[in-house]
């Protein structure tokens, strides 16, 4: 019996990092502006997070409106016109259905190609590399279009300083194109977990199937602002994204010292400092943004890349480890050798 | 609670906390460790003596002493 094969592979494919771009909206809200609304201070909100402004979209704009800005300045970074795929990482899609990317894609003129969002909070961007990168590995398409987004301004309670001053709205983005493993920018390996008995601590309660199972509930009723259980969440970010790294770090043959730009999830510098020190990574190879953005969850990896390669702080060949922790709860890490791109 | 306490004073002073202020009875509302202070000096700890605290388990109305007494009862390495 003979055995057929349409177009073996030659050699192995990797998905290769070659374009970066990124935007946050024109609003800025400063911690002086929260305090004048809630109790809070700017000495307050810098001890406790690090973050000194956020960016907030005005009234009317949607997450798949920064995603497209970033899209098309991703696409431009790469001096390509489009993708084979488009995949958005969000908590704040447009709408709970459909998912926001098939809309994304037409607008940047794709319509046809595959698009699908990412759900895993502030670790899609991440989880989104993993899962675009295996589509390029495995041929089913030559590029994606990766893009984290989000406006969280638009599921946060206002009266919540502990959120409200936390996190801020903007979008960063990838393309990733067939290339060969080991080159620069090329994604490598992964470690992706979850643990879902810590669901409650970072949730949107309301708007979904089990609120509207109850009895009695309709669509539109209590709980759709988002939730973070803070000190608990403090906690478990620190744990998960020290042994998340560790363990990617053992798995690729890199000890902490070869990491020459450590990319944490933009939780909270005290988060970041906290991890990077148990994984010995020194505070000079940090690349840290959210003093300026806040946390973007989904968002803030690409944010902080974009930002880093702009002002030269990320090199290309330089060892980069990113890892990131979030709502599910998940978290995840990689690791490449940072490519020649100019973000845009 | 003879090993574990004196090595929490230690820990404490990583935290800006000077020892001459800590007794057995201060709380760490007393000391002015706020609740992500808190968790940072539990996390810390966690690796001190090689023992898992898990969540609410100290608060800031708890003691040195009630702090020395968890770690003991969770095994630490001493």
């Amino acid at each position: 019996m003979s055995k057929v094969l349409l177009d073996p592979p030659a050699m192995s494919t990797a998905a290769v990092l070659s374009g970066l771009g990124s935007w946050v909206p024109p609003g800025v809200v400063t911690n002086d502006d929260l305090a004048q609304r809630l109790d809070t201070s700017d000495d307050w909100i810098r001890r406790r997070t690090g973050i000194r402004q956020r960016h907030i979209c005005d009234p009317g704009v949607a997450t798949s409106d920064l995603a497209v800005e970033a899209g098309q300045r991703a696409l431009k970074s790469a001096s390509a016109s489009r993708a084979d795929a488009v995949v958005i990482a969000t908590t704040t899609p447009d709408r709970p259905c459909p998912a926001t990317a098939p809309e994304v894609a037409s607008r940047l003129g794709m319509s046809g190609v595959a698009a699908f969002d990412v759900a895993s909070v502030c670790s899609g961007f991440v989880y989104g590399l993993a899962v675009s990168g295996s589509l390029i590995s495995a041929r089913v398409v030559d590029s994606v279009l990766l893009i984290g987004a989000e406006t969280y301004s638009t599921i946060l309670d206002p009266t919540d300083r502990a959120t409200a001053a936390v996190f801020g709205d903007g979008a960063g983005a990838v393309l990733l194109r067939a290339g060969q493993p080991g080159e620069l920018g090329a994604i490598g390996e992964f470690d992706l977990g979850s643990d879902g008995t810590g669901t409650e601590l970072i949730m949107i309660p309301g708007g979904g199937s089990r609120q509207r199972s109850m009895p009695g509930q309709q669509p539109g009723d209590s709980g759709q602002y988002f939730t973070m259980q803070g000190s608990a969440v403090f906690r478990h970010a620190t744990q998960r994204m020290t042994e998340s790294a560790q363990a990617l770090l053992k798995r690729i043959g890199w000890e902490a010292h070869d990491v020459d730009r450590f990319v944490a999830h933009q939780a909270n510098r005290r988060i970041i400092d906290a991890v990077a020190c148990r994984l010995g990574v020194p505070e000079d190879h940090l690349i840290v943004n959210l003093d300026r953005v806040g946390n973007t969850a989904a968002a803030s990896i690409p944010l902080a890349l974009a930002d880093a390669a702009a002002d030269g702080s990320l090199r290309p060949g330089q060892r980069v480890l990113i890892t990131a922790f979030g709502g599910g709860l998940t978290w995840g890490s990689t690791a490449l050798l940072w490519p020649d791109v100019t973000p845009c | 609670m003879q090993t574990v306490y004196p090595r929490l004073v230690e820990l404490l002073a990583r935290f800006g906390v000077p020892e001459t202020e800590i007794t057995l009875d201060s709380t760490f509302e007393d000391l002015d460790l706020d609740s992500l202070t808190l968790v940072e000096f539990t996390l810390c700890a966690e690796q001190e003596f090689g023992v898992k605290i898990e969540d609410d388990t100290l608060n800031r109305q708890d003691t040195l002493k009630r702090a020395a007494e968890v770690i003991e009862i969770q095994g630490a390495a001493v």
